[in-house]
């Protein structure tokens, strides 16, 4: 009785001996982390490495936490210039409701995952600091504004998930305040 | 000095004179209690003559902090309430919000919540059972159980970006449309669960260890079950049958053929081990709705990012792996709920711990407590 216990017990170890290990030791080997992994939020820019964001506020209002924001200035012809657009990462909890309502899909979550700082004062910075604003391209119907792609490149990959939400015909404009 | 607030941090008030009794304070970081959970045990000898545990440890107000945020924004609050099954929150506070508003969830969004919410309930039973065996020390089976629990995860974080907060259930369907090959691997992920699972009952049910701490103790009979208010695998390994999924469908579960598990000793071991059957039975609905899926919209169209219902209340509720969880909804028109009420089936489960652990040994109470799978976010808010 005891003997075909000890058996049973061996044979389980012999089999998890003989396979491989299945951690890896971190800092030298890394996981691959999936397509949609959220980490921290970071701006994208266009194929001449101007940012994409046109400083519509829209993520500001989404963001629950209110951590993103958004300082930029209006000069005559319209056009906008980023002041400044802080992030203040030891406060977000990467929910990517700010990624979701983007309409010029100009942010993203990135895969940056070791967010680690000496110091407290660095868990807030600039995504965007000092550039001048993307141009909204598109003209916006007067009446129902949609959230669609980014109009200078419709067939964006990675945010394709995130336009699956619907257009919203109530529109960003409809804050409560 | 006694029944005043913040009395209790000092003992020599408990003490009765001329009782012969030491109190011992567990937590609140022990390492096995789950959470932050502090317990007063008064000990006569080893036996527990009364166990009081407190909470509030991880209290953040999430039910005020909702108050300040609009119907989406409280999504990813609610992933915070019981984070190990954060779906069933999110799903319970989307079928509020969708009550309150009036809005039809496409028939896929139904199913693709039913699977991510009974992958869900494997990874909240595989943490129980894991933690359960762990304070009993059988270190084998806990990392078995996270191995399997890992897996689950792993498929959420492909799913939706997040190993534990979600954020994947919205008013309305659900965030993401599942990735390609998703579904293939899940139903291979079911089948090498039962194996699992199999591997598990032998190694930890059937080990005479394991029998010996958690039968007979903690025995709750199925009249106080239903008396405090227990729901799920708590309810279930009394004997009460009571399961929400069946006995107040919803969603699309009526379309499903499964069972639901229940005790009969309503001890620690019942308890645990309705959960493991739990896990086949979300196997077996996975690859039903897998199979039963069809391809269509996940949210609901023209449906305005703003929501602002009218104003009114609303309450709904599902069985988490915990039990009934249920929330509570008043709308007054704006686009910010006024009040949100969450009924945790955590809470009303750890209330039984002081009628559980009475008269059994110090050792038990983890077991015990164990046993009651409490998850401290969701008992504090
Ligand atoms: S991920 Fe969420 S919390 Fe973080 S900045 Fe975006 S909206 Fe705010
Ligand atoms: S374009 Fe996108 S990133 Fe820029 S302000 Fe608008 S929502 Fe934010």
């Amino acid at each position: 009785m005891w003997g075909k216990g000890i058996l049973t017990g061996m044979r389980i170890t012999m089999r998890n001996m003989l396979r491989g290990p299945i951690t890896v030791k971190y800092p030298y080997e890394r996981l691959e982390i999936p397509e949609r992994a959220r980490w921290a939020v970071a701006p994208k820019y266009d194929g001449e490495g101007k940012p994409k964001c046109t400083a519509c506020m829209a993520c500001v209002r989404a963001c629950p936490d209110h951590i993103l924001d958004l300082e930029f200035t209006t000069r005559e012809d319209k056009s906008k210039h980023i002041e400044r657009y802080s992030y203040e990462i030891g406060a977000c909890m990467m929910c990517g409701l700010c990624v979701e309502a983007c309409p010029f899909d100009a942010i993203e979550m990135s895969h940056d995952y070791e967010l680690a700082r000496l110091d407290p004062a660095q868990l807030t910075y600039d995504l965007l600091a000092d550039v001048d604003a993307a141009p909204v391209k598109r003209a916006r119907p007067a009446t129902a504004p949609k959230a669609e792609a980014a109009p200078d490149e419709p067939a964006s990959t990675e945010a394709a998930p995130a336009e699956a939400a619907p257009a919203d015909p109530v529109g960003k404009e409809a804050t409560d305040e | 000095m006694t029944g005043e607030i913040g009395s209790d941090a000092c003992f020599t008030d408990r003490i009765e004179p001329g009782v012969d009794e030491l109190v011992v304070n567990v937590g609140p970081s022990h390492p096995s209690t789950h959470g932050v959970c502090r317990v007063i045990v008064h000990l006569d000898g080893e036996v527990v003559t009364k166990a009081e545990p407190v909470i509030g440890y991880l209290h953040r107000g999430i039910e005020k902090m909702a108050e300040n945020r609009t119907y989406l924004q409280v999504v990813p609050l609610t992933d915070r309430l019981d984070y190990v099954g954060s779906m069933y929150a999110n799903w319970a506070y989307c079928r509020t919000v969708e009550r309150l508003a009036g809005i039809q969830v496409p028939e896929r969004a139904e199913y693709l919540r039913v699977i991510v919410c009974e992958m869900q309930r494997i990874a909240s039973h595989m943490m129980s059972l894991g933690s359960a065996a762990a304070d009993t020390g059988a270190a084998t089976m806990f990392i078995y159980a996270f191995d399997q629990r890992e897996k689950v995860i792993e498929a959420f974080e492909e799913l939706c970006g997040a190993r534990l907060t979600y954020n994947y259930v919205r008013p309305g369907g659900v965030s993401f449309e599942i990735p390609e090959g998703w579904t293939e691997r899940v139903l291979q992920f079911c089948r090498d669960h039962r194996d699992g699972l199999e591997l598990m009952d032998r190694l930890f049910f059937g080990n005479v260890i394991t029998r010996d701490r958690m039968k007979h103790v903690g025995v709750l009979s199925p009249e106080d079950a239903v008396a405090w208010g227990a729901s799920g695998p708590v309810a279930r390994g009394s004997g009460v049958n009571w399961d929400l999924r069946k006995h107040d469908p919803y969603s699309v579960y009526p379309r499903f053929d499964f069972d639901v598990p229940t005790g009969s000793n309503g001890d620690c071991y019942d308890r645990a081990r309705v959960r493991l059957f739990e896990c086949y039975e979300s196997c077996r609905i996975i690859e039903q709705a897998i199979s039963q899926m069809q391809p269509g919209p996940i949210r609901t169209p023209g449906l305005p990012r703003l929501l602002a219902p009218r104003p009114g209340d609303a309450y709904d509720h599902i069985e988490s792996a915990r039990g009934a969880l249920g929330v509570y909804l008043v709308s007054d028109g704006s686009v910010r709920p006024y009040r949100m009420k969450v009924r945790s089936p955590a809470f009303c489960n750890l209330a039984l711990l002081p009628l559980l652990a009475e008269g059994h040994m110090l050792s038990d109470l983890v077991v015990i407590l164990g046993s009651l799978d409490p998850v401290f976010g969701e008992v504090d808010r």
